[in-house]
């Protein structure tokens, strides 16, 4: 009797064993982008569910190639790609809740090697072929790394700044000196001696300092997006700022309404046109002493969340998440603001990077 | 007899259906499968009138202790279950809504975290629930509303025991799982007393190959020479979960039952690194701790034709999440260091009266009182002083319901239910639910049941004011609710019994609160989505003793729940609408069998989702790809009955064809796993009331 149990155990599992999940290891994908100019558009995704990805755009064609990433390493980019950067044929595709930097051929789309042991990235700046600076939030500390031998050698300690409230964003060098803006819970631009590693200035602008750029008069560029209501840390109308790099003092301050959402400071390739986001995209003169009266693409009714000018044609590219959770699309204007193209990408377009 | 007597002798004999249930359950495992009378029109409570509900005996609910009310409801209903990981959080979709859609009481007390919405499923031991139910869609109106999917209903009732009892497991199991319960009893003719206790504990560092990513290998110049896919461990898994649960009943045996039921958890959960983390495990400190006390107390004051029950009651939940780092000398720093604290006073007070057989009039009046206090960072202001960013808030929340269930012929039953709430101090509008249903014909007891209802769900305390990103300008949800099926039952007493039910359902919701990115790097609600929620719910159960000593039992669910955006299109680019809503399969199906011959039984589970959207487009990309899975689980048991006590034993293996499986996207799931327990029920002059 005990035989017919077992027997009769073994045929029911038998009968109920179904197909089971075929795993996608995915395949290597082949890419030859050698000779095109290009842009690669870094896709978030959502936070903490590792879907970030990124696309390839040729202007000429107009073709768009996306999941690069994964289709040329058949595996994924990970959690939150941040920001991109290119040297010497290499990108630096930094992927904040992954906790790594990827080194590609910006060619082929393969990985060529990766930073680890990084606490949640934010940008990379090179000095050298053996010296760039990591900047992080939920750190006080900037990693210097040897992207040679994708090693950490060393960290600069920024003052008055907790882990918790830890925030370095974008950098830009004037000279042997980098400015990094601290943005969540800061209000303040960090001047570092490349040379040294040190600290050297810190000059204070207003709530929460989102972005960096450094024009063709050696002026910095930066603007706040004065905090939320009801943050401890203040809420205020946001501002732009030209800051005179040589000096590090506040050259020009340009005041939002209050309640306004100024981003994603950018110039164009002369860098002597400033550009951003403001529920409509803006555009002035570097040298300008007025802001405009009239964006240059009003909005629409969607909320802009990346934003980047082709330094060679001065195209307008705009990035809308839409919802957040479908693929992103990118609008490409002119810079007479003609729509030239537009073209789907992945979740949540927030960063590009010119090849 | 006269139909005062009927009532009397119904109220009386209550305690000892219960037992009598209680004991036919116990028969289920030790001997075998009971098998009911077929329930026949005419015997339907009034209560039931036109509801839809799904309900949980103690054999599905005591299968093992290792259990939580998430793994009970993946393999035996139609809910899906969104789990992020062994003994991580498990959130709940019914009937393609969001978890904060639905309600959840325990004893009566709604014990959805008034911060989040939700609740977490993991965290609640099948074996602390003596009864449960599924209240779907309009249903759960007649307990409370906001619940726009549905209502899950857990209590405890008391163990009907004589004398001393005691109850010992313990359950040992792959990846250094422990799991121990102990239960203690005292019963006599008026007091229930128990103790019931789980300490579950597990590094939980299951071995999967992550096909997220792959490690490199190097030259000495730093050049790839190799990749390879690595077989990682789930790491930053642990748990260590405690829970002591004490009850106390008194019956006067004249009708009138007071309860005490108090509920401690003490939680302490690594959180586990997703599959595309390439920080060291070591490095990080990623953990999340509860502790939580629930008490009730009751009183049923039971009458020939009328009764009135008031409860009160009290919760305490301080949760903590800490994300350390190491920065380099062993010292692990903070850099998220949240702190939450909710206080919760809950009153409520029933009243039900029948007249004759043929109407009930209830009303219900529940308060909820919160006081939440929400520290979710530590700053250095501008000034150079210390701040905090969080909130401070207290909200009271009442939800009142009158309801008058009329059935004028055996065959027919109507029921009427108004219900009011008011959060803060806004009102809903009148909430009204109407149920029907009718023996259509009484070979096969076939009934019809149909059912429509208007719900209205608040936006819960951090939708409102969490910093930053809350919304106090978000409008609560609305929706309209439809409900209509079939159920069938025949059998025979003691041979076979053959249930079996199809439900279709229909309803849409207004201003569905998402979160959304904002370009301040923040998330915020917003009042976003109009979906429209439908489709089938099917559900059959057979017994059958094939012959003395062998009885078999089978149950299967399946359900299809489209669940699609109707709302207004975001921008020109948006296409969300008419397409499903991410994370919710169209389909899913379980099934049970259960084999039993003499005091062995053998348990089989399958459950099956379809592939889930990680996109509001639809789209499937090779990085947003959740494939449809199958999972199977098997447990073998035997008991031994002794003079001296009786002892069980028990082996179980877990996702048995060792599938590589996803429920969220980079959150890996165990492969095949097994589990071992012992149980031992001393017998010391324990006699169970006869």
């Amino acid at each position: 009797m005990v035989r017919k149990f077992v027997e009769l155990m073994a045929l029911s599992l038998l009968l109920l064993y179904t197909s089971c999940m075929e795993w996608d290891y995915g395949y290597v994908e082949e890419f030859d982008t050698s000779g095109e100019r290009g842009l690669f558009i870094c896709n978030e995704g959502n936070f903490q569910y590792g879907n970030a990805t990124l696309s390839y755009y040729n202007p000429a064609t107009k073709k768009v190639e996306n999941e690069v990433f994964y289709r040329a390493n058949a595996m994924k980019l990970g959690d939150v790609a941040q920001s991109m950067i290119i040297r010497n044929g290499i990108g630096w595709v930094v992927v904040n809740n992954s906790h790594v930097v990827f080194a590609i051929d910006i060619n082929t789309f393969k990985e060529v090697g990766r930073i680890t042991n990084l606490t949640s990235p934010r940008y990379i700046h090179f000095l050298s072929d053996e010296k760039a600076y990591i900047t992080q939030i939920w750190d006080n500390r900037i990693f210097i790394v040897n992207p040679k031998r994708y090693e950490v050698t060393g960290y600069i300690e920024v003052p008055n700044m907790t882990m918790e409230s830890g925030s370095t964003e974008q950098m830009v060098q004037y000279g042997k000196y980098v400015y990094v803006n601290c943005w969540s819970y800061q209000n303040r631009i960090l001047k570092i001696d490349t040379d040294t590693d040190q600290i050297v200035d810190e000059l204070v602008v207003g709530i929460q300092p989102t972005s960096l750029a450094l024009d063709c008069n050696n002026k910095l560029w930066t603007v706040t997006d004065g905090g939320y209501e009801g943050s401890p840390y203040g809420y205020e109308a946001p501002s732009l700022y030209r800051i005179d790099a040589e000096t590090f003092t506040i050259e020009k301050e340009f005041k939002f309404e209050f309640g306004d959402w100024p981003s994603e400071v950018q110039l164009n390739g002369a860098k002597d046109k400033i550009y951003w986001l403001n529920d409509d995209v803006w555009e002035m003169d570097v040298t300008a002493d007025r802001a405009p009266a009239y964006p240059f693409l009003p909005y629409n009714g969607t909320l802009y969340y990346g934003l980047t000018i082709c330094p060679h044609t001065g195209d307008v590219y705009i990035a809308d998440a839409i919802d957040y959770v479908q693929q992103g699309k990118v609008y490409r204007y002119s810079s007479d603001g003609k729509l030239l193209d537009e073209f789907y990408v992945g979740i949540i377009p927030g960063a590009f990077c010119w090849k | 007899m006269t139909l005062r007597n009927i009532y009397i002798l119904l109220a009386l004999l209550l305690p000892f259906s219960l037992f009598a249930e209680e004991k036919a359950q116990k028969d289920w495992v030790r001997k075998g499968i009971y098998i009911p009378e077929v329930t026949v029109y005419g015997q339907r409570p009034m209560k039931e009138i036109g509801a839809q509900q799904t309900k949980f005996d103690s054999v599905v609910l005591k299968e093992n202790i290792a259990l939580s009310m998430a793994d009970i409801l993946t393999f035996n209903s139609s809910i899906f279950v969104k789990s992020y990981g062994r003994a991580t959080l498990s959130t709940v979709s019914f009937r393609g809504t969001s978890p904060s859609h639905t309600q959840v009481s325990w004893n009566g007390m709604r014990i959805n975290n008034p911060m989040l919405g939700m609740t977490d499923f993991s965290m609640i031991p099948s074996y602390f629930i003596d009864d449960a139910s599924l209240l779907h869609g309009t249903s759960s109106v007649n307990e409370t509303g906001g619940g726009l999917g549905g209502a899950v209903k857990m209590s405890t009732t008391p163990a009907q025991n004589k004398g001393f009892g005691l109850q010992y497991i313990q359950g040992i199991g792959s990846f250094k799982t422990f799991d121990e319960f102990l239960r203690l009893t005292y019963g006599n003719d008026h007091w229930q007393v128990s103790t019931r206790a789980v300490l579950s504990t597990s590094p939980n560092d299951y071995k999967y190959r992550n096909h997220d990513k792959k490690e490199n290998i190097y030259d000495e110049d730093m050049n790839i020479i190799g990749q390879y896919y690595p077989i990682e461990r789930n790491k930053s898994g642990s748990y260590r979960d405690f829970h002591l649960l004490q009850e106390v009943y008194y019956n006067t045996g004249k009708g009138d039952r007071l309860g005490l039921n108090a509920w401690y958890i003490n939680s302490n959960r690594e959180l586990p690194m997703l599959t595309t983390d390439y920080g060291d495990d070591m490095e990080f400190d990623n953990r999340q701790r509860e502790q939580t006390f629930r008490g009730i107390i009751s009183w049923d004051h039971i009458r020939s034709n009328w009764k009135v029950a008031a409860k009160a009651g009290y919760i305490y939940t301080w949760m903590a999440y800490d994300y350390k780092r190491d920065v380099g000398n062993g010292t692990m720093v903070h850099m998220t260091r949240s702190r939450s604290k909710v206080n919760t006073i809950y009153g409520q007070a029933e009243g039900e009266y029948y007249i004759g057989k043929k109407w009930l009039f209830t009303a219900n009046l529940a308060a909820h009182q919160h006081f939440v206090e929400s520290r979710d960072k530590n700053i250095i202001l501008q000034e150079g002083n210390k701040g905090i960013v969080g909130y401070m808030k207290a909200r009271i929340e009442l939800s009142g319901s009158a309801s008058v269930k009329w059935r004028p012929i055996d065959r027919l039953g109507l029921s009427a239910v108004i219900r009011e709430e008011m959060y803060g101090t806004e009102w809903t509008p009148i909430i009204p639910a109407f149920f029907v249903d009718g023996v259509l014909s009484k070979v096969g007891n076939i009934t019809a049941k149909a059912s429509v209802s208007r719900n209205f769900r608040f936006p819960t305390l951090n939708d409102l004011y969490f910093l930053p990103g809350g919304n106090p300008n978000l409008r609560k949800e609305s929706g309209w609710s439809y409900d209509a099926g079939l159920s069938f039952a025949v059998g025979r007493k003691g041979v076979y019994s053959l249930k079996g039910s199809a439900t279709w359902f229909d309803s849409y919701i207004h201003d569905w609160i998402l979160w959304l990115p904002t370009t301040k790097g923040f998330f915020s609600p917003k009042n976003i989505k109009d979906v429209h929620a439908y489709g089938v719910e099917m559900q059959v159960n057979l017994d059958v003793a094939l012959t003395k000593e062998w009885q078999l039992s089978l149950d299967g669910t399946y359900s299809w729940t489209p669940s699609i955006n109707h709302g207004e299109p975001i921008s020109a680019a948006d296409q969300s609408v008419g397409k499903q809503l991410p994370y919710v399969p169209k389909h899913s199906s379980t099934i049970t069998g259960r084999i039993s011959w003499r005091k062995w039984s053998f348990l089989y589970k399958w459950c099956y989702y379809s592939e889930r959207y990680t996109m509001s487009s639809n789209d499937i990309s090779l990085t947003g790809k959740l494939p449809e899975y199958f999972m199977s689980n098997i447990s073998l048991e035997k008991e031994f009955s002794f003079r001296w006590a009786d002892l069980s034993l028990k082996g179980t293996i877990n996702n048995l064809f060792n599938e590589e499986y996803l429920s969220v996207l980079s959150r890996p799931m165990p492969g095949i796993n097994f589990e071992f327990f012992v149980g031992i029920t001393p017998k010391w002059g324990t006699k169970h009331k006869k």
